[in-house]
């Protein structure tokens, strides 16, 4: 076992064992790449890897540890940035209503009426970080700093496919039905998610995203 | 074949899940116990990667036209053949053409899995076949199994062997081991004091995503965390100091602090617990939870 908790640089981020089976790996703005450069290894004892915020989590297959291939690959300097589309998607949005109960109190909040709050959401070009909570859901990147938002003290039990929220610094779309404890503001019909499509996730990181309000 | 004559509480086809696609916030997800699954299948002679039932507190009655060699694996349920037979867990079992498997309640525990000869034929999705019923795909039709449902096996070759399992114990009063999490430090005395010490009981509002435990809150120092990798096991703390276990359909990424990890080695127990069962958590030192062998389920000619 052993923790590498020097300081995080492009050329050798810091990682720890947080879980007997998981390894965080501090990767901040080079998340994407090198998780793109990880993923392509196909290393036998790495069962998945989920890039999250400046992070990459290392599941490892039951009773695996770090090996020699695997302790290379993470210090291997970072050739060039990682082969996203960069598709812009337009998503129009439902705001307010029944479709966005939290509208009013988040806008209140934000010392903004309904009409400027929504036109603040809507005005930015967001890019997607990466992809978590339920299959497909994006993580956006880029909302204003006056929309930041705790998230909700206690889950819901139910939000609805195609709401669009905020939790702590990022906007999101719900691709299904679920518990969820995002601050509802909006909704949208388009299918974020379909694991029966080539590509069943809509939104992909490193997209960029611009919600149209209807 | 299988004909569904009466569902259970959530019966759901599962295999060894979807590795790789934690990218696109799919979960590995699949059996509860895999090991238990693999020894089903083995005891069948299917490939351990094989697709089963997955049974849950309550299960269905299941004729079989054909016939069919089946095992059961997990929790024991009060069960049933048409032909008076008894239902023994752990062994191969042949049914006669027209024979019915009643299972009712569990007995202990949650969880009991059932293999085919063959294996259940459903169509891969991303990989697999197993549910994932968070967003209705995998397994059959994305959904848990229904009156009237009829379920495929592939065909298999070669003769059938009659053959039993030596079932790892589990050790149903002992607490759960955790690892102590990486935001474990975003917790004050109180908070720790509670989680580590106390008694926590399940809620009825689990299921496989998570279980919701009822019990002393857990107090934070700061609730606020940007959202990271999240494991089953992990025990994640939401603002209102009530722990989530985060179970197999759980989510890939978390915003909230996970205090602890229930170890690797007991997964399968926590697939064991059903809503009203005492918890505690006990903790062990990462090093030694990576030294703990795999259980190993030995399979045996009956004779």
């Amino acid at each position: 076992m052993e923790n590498d908790t020097r300081a995080p640089s492009q050329s050798h981020p810091a990682w720890r064992w947080i879980s007997d089976r998981g390894l965080r790996v501090e990767t901040g703005d080079t998340t994407l790449t090198r998780y793109a450069a990880l993923i392509s290894l196909n290393l036998p004892e790495i069962e998945d890897i989920i890039p999250a915020d400046g992070c990459l989590f290392l599941i490892f297959r039951r009773g695996a540890g770090l090996s020699e291939n695997l302790r290379s690959a993470l210090i291997a300097p970072l050739a060039g940035k990682p082969a996203t589309s960069g598709t812009l998607h337009e998503i129009a949005v439902e705001y307010g209503g029944v479709a966005g109960p939290d509208l009013p109190a988040l806008a209140e909040r934000a010392g903004l009426d309904a009409a400027a709050y929504i036109n603040s959401h809507a005005a930015v070009e967001y890019s997607v970080a990466f992809l978590g909570f339920q299959p497909g859901f994006p993580y956006l990147h880029g909302l204003p700093c006056a929309l930041h938002v705790p998230r909700r003290a206690s889950p819901r039990l139910r939000v609805a496919a195609g709401s669009v929220a905020i939790g702590g610094g990022y906007t999101g779309i719900y691709p299904a039905s679920g518990p969820g404890g995002w601050q509802i503001i909006g909704h949208t019909t388009a299918v974020i998610f379909d694991p029966q499509r080539e590509a069943p996730a809509l939104l992909m990181p490193g997209d960029r995203v611009r919600f149209v309000p209807r | 074949m299988i004909e569904v004559l009466r569902a259970g509480l959530c019966d759901r086809v599962m295999d060894q899940g979807r590795p790789g696609r934690g990218a696109l916030g799919v979960p590995v997800g699949g059996v509860a116990d895999p090991a238990a699954l693999a020894a089903a299948n083995r005891l069948v002679g299917n490939d351990a990667a094989a697709a089963g039932l997955e049974i849950t507190l309550k299960g269905p009655g299941l004729r079989f036209p054909l016939g069919g060699v089946v095992a059961l694996t997990g929790a024991r349920f009060a069960a049933t053949r048409s032909s008076g037979a008894s239902v023994v867990w752990g062994e191969t079992l042949v049914l006669a053409a027209g024979e019915t498997l009643n299972l009712e309640r569990a007995e202990a525990g949650s969880r009991c899995w059932l293999a085919l000869r063959g294996g259940l034929a459903v169509p891969l999705v991303m990989g697999s076949r197993s549910t994932f019923l968070p967003a209705g795909f995998g397994g059959y039709r994305g959904r848990a199994l229904r009156a009237g449902d009829v379920l495929a096996s592939s065909a298999t070759a070669g003769a059938v062997r009659l053959l039993r399992a030596r079932v790892p114990a589990i050790e149903r009063d002992a607490p759960l081991r955790v690892v102590a999490g990486p935001q474990v430090g975003q917790f004050d005395d109180a908070g720790l004091l509670a989680f580590f010490a106390g008694n926590y009981r399940v809620e009825a509002a689990s299921d496989r995503r998570g279980l919701r435990l009822g019990g002393p809150a857990v107090t934070h120092a700061r609730a606020e965390l940007p959202s990271q990798g999240v494991l089953p096991g992990a025990v994640q703390v939401p603002p209102d100091g009530r722990p989530i276990v985060l179970g197999w359909d759980g989510p890939v990424t978390g915003g909230y602090p996970v205090i602890a990890g229930v170890i690797a080695a007991d997964m399968a127990k926590l697939a064991q617990l059903r809503p009203g069962d005492a918890v505690r958590f006990a903790t062990i030192e990462l090093e030694r939870a990576r030294s703990l062998a795999t259980e190993q389920w030995e399979i045996e000619e009956l004779t």
